[in-house]
């Protein structure tokens, strides 16, 4: 057991290393000039240039690779020399990057060419002082500091080059002589459960995902805690009665259920039940964070829509599972010895029918992810999945590699627990 | 003395109409089957049809638009005012009959999208598992590794990054399908040669001194071909469900012809206005789908009660 567990925990992990490879450098080969994307097609060639920079995305590919995976603090506090370390702003509730020297909090900026000083003061603010730093000779005749900005990033300034650069900052683009040359956002890495800022909002996207999967979790929580006794209630007499018109009309109608997208489903009970009927609202647009909470009628179509989804499936396994079982020499020994059929079914043949259904219902989580991609996407529904759609479509990398990561995360755990659940449940089955 | 020349009463072999003739009625014994297969034959004939003649043209705006079904077009109108049933003809081509190749020249390859996904998932399926299979060992350590890492990606997400990744289009909506459907051909590729490996017929090969992949291909896997088939069968159903829901989500095939998926999302839009406008396309891509999981499912109970 203890073997089994510790090899499919090794094979777990190599399958996420895998799998974050492998996105990372799909939506390398492929998300095209995302700088055009947040800038606009209106945007000169220097200025994105200088926007790619910005953005750190000028580093190769392995070692952008190695910052979403591990940080890159690391290599930032070889850069610059002081030990950097994070503190969160109570106002935004965000992490911000600071590099600590002599036991003061610092940070720098630049404007027309003069660098400043930010200490960091206990209340969180900051006083602002002309910059005493020691540059550092370059070549041709500049010279170059390595410091920590106000937009978490590790920055090299540079003086005396004579480049122009174009610096974005909230306000928009800033032509400037000397400045700011390459950029390493400073992030800890999903290791460290950071996964960088999202492109599209600029926001964190560690920060601005977890209220995104409180509501997935509470859409398909709701929709499993319906959909499990009812499909296991049906595959079972489905099961028991098998060949009879009970059976005929469950199979096929969970058949039917199955193989019907989940957008077609959707729409029906938004047209039925949104539009001709007018009982439940037809959008699940939040008027407020916690409007699931005030409004929970907004629930009801996405959750119906994931139950009659997942219904269809996992009442077709019980009941196939179920038929197996009935059919085994056991239940034909204890019918034989009289046994009344109430008591066959309840003691016997259940407890051994229900195991195929546990694994494959885990290893359809995976399923159930697709589902509530969609369901979301009809719905408008704030949660996982519409918020990996939005990203998807704006090509934002960090936000899909974060979002993506967890969803895999939660299909390789699941199916660790189905597989770990059957082998407990199942004596008769030993991994080697 | 003459001795009268022996006769043997060798029985034709049959010929190949007829052998094709009992592997159909084995469709026909199952009633699931058979009405799974009607359904599709159904979609297939009116996609035939669509390709030489349509009630009207199907991407011109003719008539008022959001119409009700009348006795001018069937199914009505659609938001532009273009007529469904044509619309949902010509639909069934990007799915099952034709592939557009990227570039100017508006080049086709007969076989549609989900047709050739599965087709690459099939081809790379076997591949992969014959090797896992019947090589084993590292072989199917590796591969199967990578592959549980494929299916460790909810498939819609797979879907998602690969067409954000590439341009939209037909080869990349195959593509997508091929990726997403490689790993379970695999897997049921593998399990399969793993049991036919034990036969005798391959020991004899072996002994003849063929190659591995003389094995693999021409003594396996034609004997791994019935689930497999009927496999493929189900994957041709996901493929269109799958492209439906790209479509709906506004990734899809790309325009200008027709196709089901965004035919529902554009339709979605009019819902409180023109209900009307989603139902056929819904019904069509379920319809078609369930068609396909029957006539599977059906070939499945029966093969399998050929097998016992």
């Amino acid at each position: 057991m203890a073997r089994f567990i510790v090899r499919s925990l090794i094979s777990a992990v190599l399958t996420m290393l895998i799998v974050s490879a492998a996105l990372f450098f799909f939506l390398e080969v492929g998300s095209g000039d995302v700088t055009v994307k947040i800038l606009g097609i209106e945007s000169t060639p220097e200025q994105r240039a200088s926007y790619r920079t910005q953005l750190g995305l000028n580093a190769p590919a392995w070692q952008r690779y190695l910052d979403w995976l591990a940080g890159s603090d690391w290599r930032a506090e070889r850069a610059v020399g002081l030990p950097l370390v994070t503190v969160r702003n109570e106002s935004t509730d965000e992490a911000e990057w600071w590099a600590e020297r002599d036991g003061e909090l610092v940070r720098w900026t630049m404007r027309d060419g003069e660098l400043y000083q930010l200490t960091r003061q206990a209340d969180g603010s900051s006083v602002e002082s002309p910059a005493d730093v020691a540059w550092q000779e370059g070549e041709n005749g500049a010279s170059y500091f390595w410091g920590v900005d106000a937009d978490n990033n590790a920055v090299m300034w540079m003086r005396g080059a004579g480049e122009t650069v174009w610096v974005r900052t909230k306000a928009g683009f800033r032509k400037e002589g000397d400045g700011p040359r390459e950029y390493i956002p400073l992030r800890k890495g999903l290791l460290r459960f950071d996964a960088g800022k999202s492109l599209q909002t600029g926001r964190p996207v560690s920060v601005t995902l977890w209220p995104r999967v409180r509501n997935t979790l509470i859409l398909a929580g709701l929709a499993f805690l319906i959909v499990m006794p009812l499909a296991v209630f049906l595959g079972v007499i489905a099961g028991i009665n098998e060949g009879t018109w009970i059976d005929r009309v469950i199979s096929i109608g969970g058949l039917a259920l199955t193989a019907t997208p989940e957008f077609v489903t959707g729409i029906f009970l938004i047209l039925i039940f949104g539009v001709w009927w007018r009982v439940f609202p037809a959008v699940a647009i939040f008027t407020s964070p916690n409007a699931i909470f005030e409004k929970p009628m907004l629930l009801v179509l996405p959750v119906m829509t994931l139950t009659a989804v997942e219904l269809g499936y996992v009442a077709r396994m019980t009941r196939a599972s179920m038929v197996e079982v009935m059919e085994a020499p056991y239940i034909r020994t204890a019918a034989i010895k009289g046994m009344p059929r109430r008591r066959i079914v309840m003691r016997h043949a259940l407890r051994n029918a229900l195991l195929a259904p546990i694994t494959i219902i885990m290893l359809h989580v995976n399923w159930l992810i697709g589902g509530v991609v969609v369901v979301e996407a009809i719905f408008g529904y704030p949660g996982l999945g519409s918020y990996i759609y939005s990203a998807a479509i704006f090509g934002d990398p960090n936000a899909v590699e974060a979002a993506a990561m967890l969803l895999v995360i939660i299909a390789v755990a699941t199916r660790l627990i189905g597989d770990a659940a059957y082998m407990l449940l199942n004596p008769r089955i030993r991994y080697s | 003395m003459t001795v009268a020349p022996q006769t043997i009463d060798v029985p034709p072999s049959p010929s190949r109409w007829s052998r094709a003739w009992d592997n159909l009625s084995l469709v026909f014994a199952s009633r699931i089957a058979t009405v799974g297969l009607v359904i599709v034959l159904l979609w297939l004939v009116l996609g035939i049809v669509s390709l030489f003649w349509t009630p009207y043209p199907p991407n011109s705006s003719l008539f008022t638009q959001n119409l009700m079904p009348n006795s001018t077009n069937w199914l009505g109108t659609d938001h532009l005012g273009r007529d469904i049933l044509s619309r949902l003809m010509a639909g069934t081509q990007v799915v099952l009959l034709k592939t557009r190749l990227p570039g100017e020249n508006g080049w086709v390859i007969p076989g549609g999208v989900a047709v050739w996904g599965v087709i690459g998932a099939l081809f790379f399926g076997s591949v992969l598992g014959l090797n896992a299979g019947y090589r084993g060992g590292w072989w199917d350590q590796i591969i199967m590794q990578v592959l549980d890492a494929l299916v460790a990606f909810p498939a819609i997400v797979l879907y998602l990054v690969i067409i954000t990744a590439f341009e939209q289009g037909d080869l990349v909506v195959v593509f997508a399908i091929t990726v997403t459907g490689t790993p379970g051909i695999a897997r049921l590729v593998r399990s399969l040669a793993l049991d036919i490996k034990t036969r005798d017929y391959i020991r004899a090969a072996e002994t003849r001194g063929e190659s591995p992949s003389y094995i693999m291909f021409r003594e396996i896997l034609p004997n791994a071909r019935g689930p497999v088939l009927v496999d493929a069968t189900l994957r041709v159903g996901y493929a269109i469900f799958a492209i439906g829901t790209l479509g709906f989500l506004g990734i899809g095939l790309p325009p200008p012809d027709p196709d089901w998926g965004s035919m529902v999302n554009d339709a979605r839009r009019f819902i409180f206005v023109f209900s009307w406008g989603v139902i056929p396309p819904s019904v069509a891509i379920a319809s078609l789908v369930i068609g396909l999981n029957l006539f599977a499912d059906g070939m499945r109970e029966e093969l399998g009660r050929y097998q016992k």
